[in-house]
């Protein structure tokens, strides 16, 4: 099949959007390498900390008007946006596939979320409303204000370049604050359209920033006075030990959302047919680079035969998968963001072999690529059976295209292996009774939890959920928490004498 | 090669409802007489394109199986458009008919098949399927109408 038609042509060089200027960095440049076609599509630049500093600078300078402007009218300039995303749905989804390597398909089911979520955040005249109490003494009213607090940092990861700073930037500005968005520098493509896109719909300058680079942003971030809060993305480690911490030391807000390794629980009374392409999407969707994507399948029950046709029929799907590049609609899975990733997604599948597990279907070897593409990124997925709780390959995030399966007797025992893993972002159970499904809701420890949902993505109005070892902080992204997050409550108790 | 993923699927949809859209077109110059029905049913064409494009473009996200839902053979839903230069009136409305009974079994079996997309797409194939096959009565008559 023709591949679509490739928004990026040529290989310009990024720059920071500050106070509504498109500006040149000072720091040095990476190349970002389409990881189907390993051809370099941009130049980004690694930003200095004086223009992280400038970008605060001119996102503070912006605050005060812009927490004048009635919501009504910041709602607007999001309604104006929403409708210049619509027009560049395709265009933005292309670019996504270019810079990450996902399936069209993928790309625009990202797309259609990032527009969700500026969709929601359009409500923020009743979204940002406070609530009162008449006569809470004699002739004494009390009543809550919800007000913006400043600026903020949003950084993303690369795994959704689009999507991920969506979940909490249009809200931030929706409340009347300023942004400073760090995309991931792998995949910063998105982001910078994304931002000309946002100067054509008409937010005041200094309310949208960009700030390519990497750990010196997010370090200057971290350590500048002007942000009250950020929200985060990415690992675990750098959500706990970097995000996390170092906001509670600076006294700054934070949403920290870290990585996954989840659980899909296949009961003996699934629905066979209908499970399977959710588990195909599930394990390797966005060739398995996300936080809700399946790693381990948890089968239960002692039935030989349901377990070996079940697993016949997994593997035969699994290993018809067309892989190659994303903007052939024909294609189901893409290449792995880069070469580095799939190393260390090769090393977890030796060290799941090493510790017992029995490979079934091999990633590694004969990789078919639709295409003539060069195999660098690109890795099959893998079908690991035999494996235990405690091997790194089910206690680890992964991220890639593997499928861990383990067998256990009963519910009770699958929920205790999902509870023990260092890990609660999304688990899932497919089944036809209600009984163990309203079981699986109550007693696993998971952010989001899917019932015959093999991605547990919640709408925008919604928050992306997630729990210990999978999440820091308190409020998450999306809807009404993040409305929150981005707002204070002020409570005032008058009494007029 | 078959079709699997939502997107070969609807650019597949919008070939055909391209191609039969020429071949009423043709009608429609080759016998003036009953030109609008067929422009009518070019317009609609058009319609479904709209239809099928917005439900798919509404509802895909990450969360459904968008690159694994589909498992259809192309090749049973494919039809030549071309007719032969002294093709007779009701040799081109059974073509017409052929071809709308293959747009009815490929809009039916998306349906089917997408189930596990949200429930929009399935919604949106079983509504074109419908309207698909409305035509084919009207095409039966224009049949008898022309018998006698």
């Amino acid at each position: 099949m023709a591949l679509l038609e490739e928004p990026i042509k040529e290989a310009r060089r990024l720059k920071n959007f500050i106070g509504g200027e498109w500006v040149e960095s000072k720091g040095e440049i990476k190349d970002v390498v389409n990881p189907a076609t390993c051809q370099t599509i941009a130049k980004v630049p690694v930003s200095t900390k004086d223009e992280i500093d400038a970008a605060v600078e001119a996102a503070k300078e912006a605050f005060p008007d812009w927490r004048a402007t009635p919501p009504v009218a910041r709602a607007r300039c999001l309604f104006r946006l929403k409708e210049l995303l619509e027009e560049h749905f395709e265009e933005l989804s292309r670019i996504q596939t270019q810079e990450h390597g996902k399936t069209i398909d993928e790309s625009r089911g990202e797309t259609r979320r990032g527009i969700e979520n500026v969709e929601v955040a359009c409500g923020i005249p009743t979204l940002m409303m406070g609530y009162n109490a008449e006569d809470i003494a004699s002739g004494i009213d009390e009543y809550v204000i919800r007000q913006p607090l400043g600026v903020f940092g949003i950084i993303g990861p690369f795994n959704f370049p689009f999507m991920i700073p969506l979940w909490s930037a249009p809200y931030a500005v929706a409340t009347g604050n300023c942004v400073i968005i760090k995309p991931s520098s792998e995949v910063p493509l998105s982001q910078a359209r994304l931002a000309e896109l946002v100067d054509e719909a008409g937010f005041p300058p200094g309310v949208w920033n960009v700030v390519h680079g990497g750990r010196t942003v997010v370090n200057g971030m971290l350590d500048h006075p002007d942000i009250q809060g950020i929200a985060f993305v990415g690992s675990t480690p750098t959500a706990r030990d970097v995000i996390y911490k170092r906001c509670g030391e600076t006294g700054k807000r934070v949403i920290a959302q870290g990585g996954a390794a989840n659980f899909i629980v296949i009961m003996p009374d699934a629905n066979v047919r209908a499970t399977i392409p959710a588990l195909m999407t599930s394990f390797f969707g966005n060739t398995g680079q996300r936080c809700l994507s399946g790693q381990t399948l948890i089968v239960v029950g002692e039935d030989d035969g349901f377990y070996n046709n079940f697993m016949d029929a997994v593997v035969d799907t699994t290993s018809r998968i067309i892989i190659g590049n994303g903007l052939d609609e024909s294609v189901q899975m893409g290449p792995l963001r880069d070469k580095e990733k799939r190393e260390k997604i090769i090393g977890y599948i030796e060290s799941g072999i090493q510790e017992g597990a029995k490979l079934r279907l091999d990633g590694r070897a004969n990789i078919k690529i639709r295409g003539d593409y060069p195999d660098t990124c690109f890795l099959g997925p893998t079908i690991l059976e035999n494996v235990t709780p405690d091997m790194r390959i089910v206690r680890e995030e992964i991220f890639g295209p593997t499928m861990g399966v383990m067998r256990v007797k009963n519910l009770d025992e699958a929920i205790e292996i999902c509870n023990e893993n260092p890990y609660h972002n999304a688990d899932a159970i497919f089944t036809s009774d209600g009984k163990s499904a309203r079981e699986f809701q109550y007693s696993v420890i998971s952010g989001n939890v899917g019932i015959n949902i093999g991605i547990v993505a919640p709408m925008a109005f919604f928050p992306f959920s997630g729990m210990a070892g999978s999440f820091y902080g308190i409020l998450h992204t999306q809807g009404q928490e993040a409305v929150r997050f981005f707002t204070e409550s002020k409570v005032v108790i008058q009494r007029w004498l | 090669m078959k079709l699997h993923t939502a997107s070969e699927t609807i650019s597949f949809a919008k070939k055909l409802e391209s191609e039969s859209a020429k071949f009423y077109q043709d009608l429609s110059q080759r016998y003036p007489e009953d030109m609008d029905v067929f422009l009518s049913f070019v317009k609609e064409n058009g319609k479904n394109v709209l239809q099928i494009e917005r439900a798919y473009y509404g509802v895909i996200t990450d969360a459904i199986e968008g690159c694994f839902a589909f498992d259809m053979n192309p090749d049973e839903y494919m039809f030549k458009i071309g007719l032969a230069e002294k093709a007779s009136y009701s040799e081109a409305l059974d073509k017409a008919v052929e071809i709308e009974e293959k747009m009815v079994r490929f809009y039916s079996d998306a349906a089917e098949q997408s189930k596990s997309l949200m429930a929009d797409i399935p919604r949106n194939f079983v509504i074109v399927a419908k309207k698909r096959n409305n035509r084919i009565p009207k095409l039966k008559s224009l049949l008898g109408k022309e018998a006698r």
